[in-house]
């Protein structure tokens, strides 16, 4: 294991490595990780996480391999090159579901979507009002209607942060946030609900009345207007100073350049 | 004596009929039945119903052919290589209806018709807008007086499609050691008709050899045939990686009409069988480059 505790600040940090160590911090020995496809940073985080804080961090590759040893972080996230020297393959239907879905593992998710909402709802559906004749076609839910509905905390990252990804409403819902805001999620029987958002400007969470998305802390040099600006709706206007984001340790940076993602396949997420 | 299922690629294809339900059996570049999608295309297969987990590069050629007007599944991507885009345009024009189910509504809905069950329920989805645009799905109470959950009606594709590594002549199947598909656990048990295509036709003693990787018996697979890189472009592991490059020359031509045609026609309806086509996608040196992962 690195000697990542007394690593300095890295000078020459970049915003994909920023947002990478961040969600790194939000795994620990004991959870369990899973990913779903053109997952760059979500698979670098929990592999920086396995490398530093974490070594026990179980990672379940492209919801398949488990406890991997790919030598890079290859150019698909659901191939095989991922889920090298597994220790076990879990079939979907019968294996990865029932751990899914029994409530004691994979309690966290980190969700990827075109639209996310002021209450953390998911949008991978469509975008347009008429859901059958769509302005656009997005892929579809795949595990996400399922991750939003069964108590798991959500971590959304989103590496291009603009007012047509962060949006006032969500065309469609095919991720459950905390819906309308308030105890309108738990009013539906749902437990869990996103924790955070980790996007390329700031890291936002949700305030546990209203439910409405703010700011957690700001990228450095990065101010409150400039996300404002980025968003689509109104954030609460913040109450006092905010923090800024911990910029990654120079142990960090090498780790994610040198060993986890020397080709660089996780720039391939941003300036979508 | 069993029966034999051996047939061809022609014969395995004439038992699907316009307007039924198809289920493709793949992941956004994995192990599609991509001959007989092909095959499909060439006999002008019209009106189909594809009901796939994720659906790649084999929902989009089907989309640009016009043979299918309806999509039960969780996705459609081809991942790294972006949005299927004759898909997308055939939703947006609406010539492709689509029945969006989560993974579990998805399981939920073969579980059921595997096991000639009314429905099977699934707690995902719940709170999300899929539930009240789909008659398939309802919420329904818990009998026993817990939380509700969503019941997903029965779903009994007419006819799923299945690649593997290796199969007999009685349409016993093997996989060599990989990864098992998502789906290949439901999705072929709930079909009425199960058509595969293996990289290899073997004697039945090489499966008696490792039963245990024999994951489908053969009198539930109605037809086999021996179709060596039978998922190309599309990754077979552990036998060989996706062609990014022919991946990347359908990305340019989606982009065009009549780019389209042409592409169709080179790859899909010109070849005059499967061996053709291998030869057209670069035979012999092609093949070694992807059973070595090559990345171009």
């Amino acid at each position: 294991m690195s000697d990542w505790r007394n690593s300095p600040p890295a000078e020459d940090w970049t915003i994909d490595e920023l947002m990478i160590a961040r969600l790194a911090d939000c795994f620990a020995d004991g959870d369990q990780a899973c990913n779903g496809m053109a997952s760059f940073v979500p698979v670098s985080a929990f592999w920086l996480a396995r490398l530093t804080h974490a070594p026990d961090l179980v990672w379940l590759a492209g919801a398949v391999g488990l406890e991997p040893r790919p030598d890079r972080v290859p150019a698909s996230t659901l191939e095989a090159p991922l889920w090298r020297d597994s220790i076990m393959y879990v079939e979907q239907y019968g294996d990865f579901w029932n751990f899914a879905l029994n409530g004691r593992w994979l309690t966290k998710f980190c969700v990827g979507a075109a639209q996310l909402d002021r209450y953390g709802n998911g949008n991978n559906s469509v975008i347009g009002a008429d859901y059958h004749n769509p302005r656009v076609r997005l892929p579809g839910t795949a595990g996400l209607g399922d991750m939003g509905s069964i108590d798991k905390a959500l971590y959304y990252w989103n590496p291009n942060h603009n007012p047509r990804s962060l949006v006032d409403k969500v065309d469609f819902v095919s991720c459950a946030g905390y819906l309308g805001g308030g105890s309108e999620r738990a009013d539906a029987g749902l437990e869990g609900g996103p924790e955070l958002v980790i996007t390329n400007l700031c890291v936002l969470d949700f305030h546990p009345d209203t439910r409405h998305m703010q700011v957690a802390s700001l990228h450095p040099g990065v101010t409150f207007e400039q996300v404002q600006e980025a968003t689509g709706f109104e954030l609460p206007a913040p109450e006092g100073p905010i923090p800024t984001t911990a910029v990654p340790t120079a142990e960090q940076v090498r780790l994610i350049r040198d060993v986890i993602d020397p080709d660089n396949m996780r720039r391939r997420e941003f300036g979508g | 004596m069993s029966a034999e299922k051996l047939t061809t690629l022609e014969g395995a294809a004439g038992l699907v009929r316009d307007g039924d339900t198809v289920a493709i059996l793949n992941m956004a570049t994995q192990a599609a039945p991509m001959a007989l999608v092909r095959e499909l295309i060439r006999q002008g297969r019209r009106d189909l119903g594809v009901v796939c987990l994720v659906g790649g590069i084999s929902v989009d050629w089907l989309a640009a052919a016009g043979a299918m007007n309806r999509l039960i599944g969780a996705a459609v991507s081809m991942e790294q290589f972006g949005l299927c885009q004759r898909y997308r345009k055939a939703v947006e024009a609406g010539a492709i209806r689509v029945e969006e189910l989560s993974e579990t509504a998805l399981n939920a809905r073969l579980g059921a018709g595997a096991r000639n069950l009314p429905f099977l329920p699934t707690r995902g989805l719940i709170g999300t807008d899929l539930i009240d645009l789909n008659d398939n799905l309802l919420m329904l109470d818990d009998p026993f007086g817990g939380p509700s959950v969503v019941a997903c009606k029965a779903l009994v594709p007419d006819v799923a499609l299945v690649h593997a590594h290796k199969a007999d002549r009685f349409g016993n199947i093997g996989y060599e050691p990989t990864a098992l598909w998502p789906d290949l656990g439901i999705m072929p048990k709930a079909a009425t008709t199960v058509i595969v295509t293996a990289e290899e036709i073997v004697d039945s003693e090489v499966l008696r050899a490792n039963p245990d990787r024999t994951v489908l018996p053969g009198f539930m697979v109605d037809a086999v045939v021996e179709t060596h890189f039978g998922a190309h472009p599309t990754s077979f592991s552990p036998r060989y990686g996706y062609d990014t490059a022919m991946h990347l020359e359908w990305v340019g031509a989606a982009r065009d009409d009549e780019a389209v045609a042409e592409f169709l026609e080179r790859y899909v309806t010109g070849p005059a069988d499967h061996a053709a086509y291998l030869e057209t996608v670069g035979g012999a040196q092609r093949q070694a480059a992807l059973e070595n992962w090559e990345q171009t």
